[in-house]
């Protein structure tokens, strides 16, 4: 358990934001986590749509339940948070 | 006994370079602060300067500005232009003034810096006015605002900016620190003359005392066009310098201090100019948009300059007109949403009639940028006001020091630049940004952006209220909507009335 800061490009949001998550978070956390800084305040919400992580400029997504500490990603990394 | 005509005495007059004798050419102009380039002295001569001034000259005209500024001043005191003013003109003011009068000083240590060490008799005549100038400028832009403080304290910021962390006030320093404190004359000339003022802020002035006589503030469009006068005379110091340059084999060296601060300039222009020409003045006082300003202005006029002195245009020049489409709508949005962190009401603009003119202006705004302003609008509307402030920070760019920003909605195309340099993970907002900083890692690299020092502890408690803290932002300066929100219930009224 460890705080671990990662970059946030949500989809349809205009601009990348500071995402503070947990090393023990899953893609599927680290996801609503970003949703709460731009969902319902700048991006409208997409009901029956689910949230993926992908790293910035990736085709794959990561596995919903993978861990932050298994991703490989580095602080502050940006990821890219879509509707599927 | 009749005087000799100027020009019959100028150049003989102004030609100061001697041989010196008791120490070292590179010790009477250390190359690092004359930025030299090997150019030997004798070269530096043949710098002819368009714009030929004597000292007493310079003193009679620049009384006779002085006396004008100040008294149109003195005699609109009374007018209450200020308290009639629309809240978004209001926010052009503290904007303007938060951001500039202190880096006038920083203005008048890089003249200084041409005035002693520049190689050219001519560049040092021209910068030590440019120098005196800037001090002028400084002083008017601090003692015109300071009128305004009794009225609005947020017009503090004027004097109080330069002192303070304010993630604005950052990104300004870190480029007026590169640009004219930290180099020698040439790229001081390059840079701050040509690049900067050329391009920039000799037409932007321009610009902003129109838009000021358009709102009737006629007190800030005269002391505007005063200091536009003399940015006029000393912006042509970098012209000379490029043609001296060129004759002596230097035009890649030159080419790549413009390409630099040209795309540094236009990063802070898209953020203060580009939301105060979109945004902030009223929609029935726009005369052209943003974009328009700069295609006339900037990007047709100083690409002329650029050829017409045997430059090119910068290799990004594209992207940077591309960049005219979105750049201010992300800056605006930005400044609005984290609205307590700025030292100014910012204005939403975005009336039904605000929104019709952006479309026009910028074909397909409603169907990116507009999509983000139906969320906050309609949160507003349904009471959710919490919903439009921020939990977090923008991420900042580690070159312009902006929130890393782009188009939203559909076509969303906001991404980071990363760069890993030495072990440490940077961030830039454009391909422009990271290339200036792989121009010189070494002078950028040591920087911290706000969120840097977010992340390594330096603000305590790490939230909102030690933010505010760091950035010295007390109650009573904190931004909020400029209009107290008046325009969410035009779209209520507008709404109920299309219901009925």
């Amino acid at each position: 358990m460890a705080a671990f800061p990662l970059t946030s490009n949500f989809q349809g949001d205009f601009v990348l934001q500071l995402l503070p998550v947990d090393t023990e978070n899953t893609m599927d956390e680290v996801a609503a986590a970003a949703a709460h800084h731009s969902v319902g305040r700048r991006v409208p919400a997409r009901p029956g749509h689910t949230l993926r992580v992908r790293r910035q400029g990736a085709s794959e997504l990561m596995s919903r339940t993978l861990k932050v500490s298994e991703s490989g990603l580095k602080p502050m990394e940006c990821i890219e948070v879509i509707w599927e | 006994m009749a005087l000799l005509g100027r020009l019959d005495w100028y150049n003989l007059a102004r030609t100061t370079n001697w041989t010196p004798g008791s120490v070292t050419e590179d010790e009477l102009f250390p190359p690092d602060m004359s930025g030299s380039m090997g150019i030997p002295l004798s070269k530096w001569e043949s710098y002819d300067e368009p714009y030929k001034q004597t000292y007493p000259e310079y003193v009679k005209v620049q009384r006779e500005k002085d006396a004008g500024a100040y008294s149109v001043k003195a005699a609109l005191e009374r007018s209450e232009i200020y308290e009639k003013a629309d809240p978004g003109w209001q926010a052009v003011l503290k904007l303007h003034y938060g951001a500039f009068p202190r880096a006038e000083y920083s203005a008048s240590t890089a003249e200084a810096r041409m005035a002693r060490f520049g190689k050219a008799p001519g560049m040092r005549n021209m910068a030590t006015m440019g120098m005196l100038d800037e001090m002028r400028h400084a002083q008017l832009q601090l003692y015109f605002p300071h009128e305004l403080c009794p009225k609005d304290r947020q017009f503090d910021w004027a004097h109080k900016s330069g002192d303070t962390n304010h993630w604005a006030i950052v990104a300004a320093r870190h480029l007026f620190d590169d640009m004219m404190v930290t180099r020698g004359a040439s790229e001081v000339a390059l840079g701050l003359t040509f690049a900067f003022e050329t391009g920039f802020t000799n037409m932007q002035f321009l610009g902003l005392a129109a838009d000021a006589a358009e709102v009737g503030d006629w007190s800030f469009s005269n002391m505007i066009s005063s200091i536009q006068t003399d940015e006029s005379r000393h912006a042509q110091i970098g012209g000379p310098l490029v043609a001296i340059l060129l004759e002596n084999g230097k035009k890649e060296e030159a080419q790549r201090i413009v390409d630099m601060m040209i795309w540094r300039a236009w990063k802070l222009f898209s953020a203060v100019t580009g939301a105060a020409m979109d945004y902030f003045t009223p929609v029935a006082d726009r005369k052209m948009s943003f974009k328009e300003f700069m295609l006339e202005w900037i990007v047709s006029q100083f690409e002329r300059a650029l050829l017409d002195l045997g430059l090119d245009k910068p290799w990004y020049w594209d992207q940077l007109v591309a960049d005219l489409d979105h750049a201010s709508h992300a800056m605006q949005m930005g400044f609005w949403f984290w609205r307590p962190i700025m030292w100014w009401n910012n204005p939403a603009g975005v009336t039904a009639e605000d929104r019709a003119w952006l479309e026009e202006k910028y074909p397909g705004w409603s169907e990116s940028f507009g999509t983000v302003w139906d969320v906050i609008t309609d949160n507003l509307l349904e009471g959710k006001k919490e919903r439009t402030y921020p939990e977090t920070l923008p991420m900042l760019c580690n070159m312009c020091q902006l929130p890393i920003a782009s188009v939203p909605g559909p076509a969303w195309k906001v991404r980071d630049f990363p760069l890993e340099y030495k072990g440490r993970s940077y961030h830039f907002c454009s391909e422009g940004c990271q290339w200036c900083f792989e121009q010189e890692p070494e002078r950028y690299a040591g920087h911290l952006s706000l969120i840097d020092r977010f992340l390594a502890g330096h603000i305590q408690p790490p939230n909102l209220e030690g933010a505010l803290n760091y950035m010295s932002l007390a109650p009573g300066e904190i931004g909020d909507d400029a209009h107290n929100y008046a325009w969410v219930e035009t779209i209520r009224a507008a709404r109920q009335k299309a219901a009925a």
